[in-house]
């Protein structure tokens, strides 16, 4: 037994008095515990692959992965109602394969599409209105039958059922070419309850080829990146002869390399090899683990311990949901740790959302920019850990779409408020915006923020530190699950308000257009009538029509510099988490495209 | 004409009891059927009542208030409240369909509901997880009450003594702990620390006994360590007073042996009131022991109960809400009972 452990049981007992529990703790063989030994026989041979990542090792094959998480079940297994980065990427790399998916590989490498069911990233036509898949040969589901084309189609087709098929991504209501009624829905119910000259709308804009070889998608306007879309699993084959509407959730048909042994909401899930995958058909996965153990329902604490404690089978598991904050200090000053820790970004983006309807003046906005001890802010959310200061709406990781922005003049890049900057600013909307001003210095700025402990103690900062520079905020706290509602309906009369956002896939054009188009699905700025808006959506269009994925980063860094001069928001941090695994775990790597472990790649380490 | 039914003049002593018995249990049980009646519209009305928007909670990322009135209508929670309620109840006798077309599916009667979180009926889920909190409550309870009547009777014995001093003190610090501290404390030590035992995945009994057992055996010690103390100090005090009765007094006088004094007078007088709160903490129990069986990742009512309360789940919080409530109402019946049986002076008062 360690040192640290012994200090840290004697520390815990001599607190807790319980005499009881002391006993001659030495002596116990941990390694003889461990269940999760390598096996030699099936796969253990010599299937080994030099990949690149943060492992300098050779991935080898056998064994099974832990995963350790506090939430009852997987939020959804369900292709069509997966939405979360750290599910996607554990459906999408053992169980659920798409058209087009990611790199399987570390750093921003993991952004670039690969061929999955499809033999090439797709082919647009007509300027990118229409794009076609031709699909692999040989996939199969877990019973041997072949994946076909009208499987994707059925799949996508799904997404229209939106009395049943909640939660997931929305993409292919928004852009095939399916007409809408008066009040701006789908005139396709989906495949449940559509009656014949329904299913026709969406069999027309979703076709297969006589031969059942290719895959054409028509959309009702040109979509540059429709090849990034159909990463996302929503447009994953789905069976017709096995879906079951709601309970599909629980018992999805895998096309992937692993299959459900068991599923046990609170408990576990477990998956084991679905003998009828065949890696000839599959160019991407590679399945090292014989099986993957999901143990549900554990205390966070629980899981940080039996980690840092690395143990029995904690050897081979790793978490799905980050470090506790209280652990960071622990593991990442410890050198015990340092081959198996990482500080990485995740896909997330803060920002803090103007009014542009009722804070129209851009000086005004500069002045809280320039104000807000926005250090003091993030040393209250957990410090340098919770992230860094964004320069943007675009994280590095976006590596064709980010470039450094010019911020502000007289913004403190470490973060702290530069009071006679932000002064200086008002003083220029004094002149410029006598209303907006007014109301930012004697009425008050409406901000509305979540009602949770953290955001009490962050308003108070908010309110002390622009008060420095002469701003008055007006807080109003918001039941927290009402809260992002209550900032998207027009009618709430805000002037500030926070959000966090990440893309669907690995392109700005779910960064940008989302947050700051009239259309888009998150823009909490109301900045419609700006004077520069319509400049900024004639780019913004001109950037998702772009086909050349070069030029189109290109403009989106432009619109990124345009989005920060004009301050419709005010960029936050770029979020990062951190993650232990077991000493035993390979591949431990944070998939960009994702923001999370590639699940399906960690390999047991000899 | 019809046979002449001939009326007792004078019932036996056996009949009384049996009709004072029957009329007792059909009181008790129409007055739980009322009491479970209230208990499930309280429910409704206080979740009516949450400043928590469950069909928010429901949806996902692009959650939109069009979004959210689509979920509103999915999870029945657009209709008014004493609606929901009716359907609810209607659930109970006759199951209910949801869904539509090749894709619907039924909760059989008695139906309690469906969790669209978990995609399971909720009578289900309590059949799944009720037999977790069956046996932990059931082995806590064992130990509990061997544990703090055993000492709170040696105390009592060796009142003033060394023994009775250490129970003071061990009692006081039980009492004071708090139930997920000592949780997490014994399991960091005993299965990530010292590894003395592997960390527990529980499984049913009759599935793999090793398994179960290296999973219980901890939450046990738990649950009983810290409800015993509790117990120690009630039997002690108990048995003190019992000890200064009348009828104690001549057990002894008519020369009787000690531990027949103790066991056939001390004790069964010392225990009724142990017997009521012990029944009471049992059912509470069954209920649920929610801080237990999120440290040790038992799939039982509590955690399904707590689950439900952050997800806005109302079947499955109304659900479980029933079942604590069934038998709270089930142990005080039987407390009765026990009462009659353990003390004659109130027997069928």
């Amino acid at each position: 037994m360690g040192e640290t452990m012994k200090r840290r049981i004697i520390g815990f007992l001599g607190l807790a008095l319980s005499a009881s529990l002391i006993a001659s703790a030495c002596g116990s063989d941990s390694s003889s515990r461990g269940r999760n030994a390598v096996s030699t026989d099936t796969f253990a041979s010599t299937d080994t692959l030099a990949i690149p990542g943060t492992d300098s090792g050779t991935p080898t094959t056998g064994g099974t992965i832990h995963i350790l998480s506090q939430l009852e079940q997987v939020t959804h297994l369900d292709p069509q109602r997966n939405y979360t980065g750290s599910d996607l990427a554990f459906a999408g790399s053992t169980m659920q394969r798409t058209l087009v998916s990611y790199a399987f590989a570390p750093g921003s490498d993991g952004s670039q599409l690969v061929a999955d069911l499809a033999t090439d990233i797709g082919t647009p036509t007509e300027g990118g209105k229409v794009w076609s898949f031709t699909l692999r040969d040989g996939a199969t589901y877990e019973d041997g039958s072949a994946v076909t084309c009208a499987d994707i189609a059925y799949g996508t087709s799904r997404v229209f059922a939106t009395d049943i098929i909640v939660d997931g991504p929305t993409y292919a209501i928004s852009y095939l070419d399916i007409p809408q009624d008066a009040d701006g829905n789908s005139k396709y119910p989906g495949p449940y309850t559509a009656k014949a000259d329904q299913q026709a709308l969406f069999d027309k804009a979703v076709a297969c080829s006589e031969d059942g070889k290719t895959i054409t998608f028509t959309l009702s306007r040109v979509v540059a990146d429709f090849n990034y879309t159909v990463t996302l699993l929503a447009f994953s084959p789905v069976p017709k002869a096995k879906d079951t509407g709601e309970k599909y959730d629980m018992t999805p048909v895998s096309s992937g390399p692993y299959k459900i042994e068991s599923y046990e909401p609170g408990k576990s899930l477990v998956l084991v090899r679905n003998e009828n995958w065949s890696k000839a058909s599959d160019p991407i996965r590679n399945a090292y683990a014989d099986s993957f153990v999901y143990e549900f329902a554990l205390d966070p604490a629980v899981i940080d311990e039996r980690l840092i404690a690395d143990a029995g089978d904690d050897q081979y598991a790793v978490g799905d949901g980050g470090l506790q904050p209280e652990n960071l200090q622990t593991v990442f000053t410890d050198d015990r740790f340092k081959d198996r820790r990482q500080d990485d970004y995740d896909p997330y983006v803060s920002f803090t959302a103007f009014n542009v309807k009722t804070v129209s003046c851009v000086e005004v906005r500069r002045a809280v920019y320039l104000g807000l001890d926005r250090e003091a802010l993030r040393t209250a959310g957990g410090g340098p850990y919770t992230g860094d200061f964004a320069d943007g709406y675009i994280k590095p990781a976006l590596a064709d779409d980010y470039a450094p922005s010019k911020l502000p003049e007289g913004l403190n890049t470490d973060g702290t408020p530069n009071v006679e900057a932000a002064k200086a600013s008002l003083e220029e909307a004094k002149t410029k915006c006598p209303d907006v001003y007014a109301k930012a210095t004697v009425e008050g700025l409406k901000f509305f923020h979540p009602d949770t402990p953290i955001w009490q103690k962050l308003v108070s900062i908010w309110i002390e530190s622009l008060k420095a520079a002469g701003i008055v905020i007006k807080p109003t706290a918001v039941e927290p699950s009402k809260y992002y509602p209550t900032v998207q309906n027009e009618e709430t009369d805000y002037d500030i308000s926070r959000g966090t956002w990440g893309p669907d896939w690995p392109n700005a054009s779910t960064m940008i257009p989302e947050l700051f188009l009239t259309t888009g699905g998150f823009n909490l700025t109301r900045n419609g009538d700006d004077p520069a808006y319509k400049q900024f959506e004639t780019d913004t269009k001109a950037a998702l029509d772009e086909l050349d994925r070069k030029a189109q980063g290109k403009k989106w860094q432009a619109l990124n510099q345009f989005l920060v001069d004009q301050l419709w928001s005010i960029p936050g941090t770029f979020t990062k988490a951190q993650d232990l695994w077991g000493s035993k775990v390979g591949n431990a790597y944070r998939w960009s495209s994702t923001g999370s472990f590639l699940f399906g790649e960690l390999y047991v380490k000899q | 004409m019809s046979a002449k039914v001939d009326t007792p003049l004078f019932y036996s002593p056996l009949s009384y009891l049996r009709i004072a018995l029957t009329t007792f249990i059909a009181r008790r049980l129409l007055f739980a059927l009322v009491l479970l009646a209230a208990v499930s519209l309280f429910t409704y009305l206080l979740f009516a009542l949450l400043p928590t928007d469950p069909a928010a909670l429901t949806c996902g990322k692009n959650c939109k208030p069009e979004l959210i009135e689509a979920n509103r209508v999915r999870l029945g929670y657009d209709k008014p409240i004493y609606e929901q309620y009716v359907q609810f109840v209607k659930g109970i006798f006759a199951g209910r369909t949801y869904g539509t077309g090749d894709v619907a599916f039924t909760c059989p009667a008695p139906s309690l509901g469906y969790s669209f979180n978990q995609h399971e009926c909720v009578s289900t889920l309590i059949g799944k997880t009720f037999p977790v909190t069956a046996f932990l409550s059931l082995g806590a309870f064992i130990l509990w009450m061997l544990l703090g009547v055993g000492t709170g009777t040696l105390a009592a014995l060796h009142r003033g003594k060394w023994q009775d001093r250490l129970t003071s003190v061990v009692t006081s610090i039980g009492v004071s702990l708090p139930t997920f501290y000592v949780g997490l404390l014994v399991l960091f030590s005993v299965v990530i620390w010292l590894q003395w035992l592997p960390f527990p995945h529980y499984a049913s009994p009759t599935d793999n006994l090793h398994d179960f057992l290296t999973a219980m055996i901890l939450p046990w010690i738990t649950l009983a360590v810290l409800s015993a103390a509790s117990y120690t100090r009630i039997t002690r005090n108990g048995v003190l007073e019992a000890m200064n009765e009348d009828f104690v007094r001549f057990g002894v006088a008519k020369g009787l042996k000690n531990r027949t004094v103790i066991r056939k007078y001390v004790l069964r007088a010392a225990l009724i009131p142990i017997v009521t709160i012990a029944g009471l903490d049992f059912a509470a129990l069954l209920g649920g022991a929610i801080v237990t069986e999120s440290v040790f990742s038992l799939p039982g009512m509590g955690r399904l109960a707590i689950r439900s309360v952050t997800d806005s789940d109302l079947p499955v919080l109304v659900g479980t809400t029933l079942v604590a409530a069934v038998f709270i109402v089930m142990a005080n019946t039987i407390v009765d009972i026990i009462y009659g049986i353990l003390d004659p002076r109130v027997r069928l008062k």
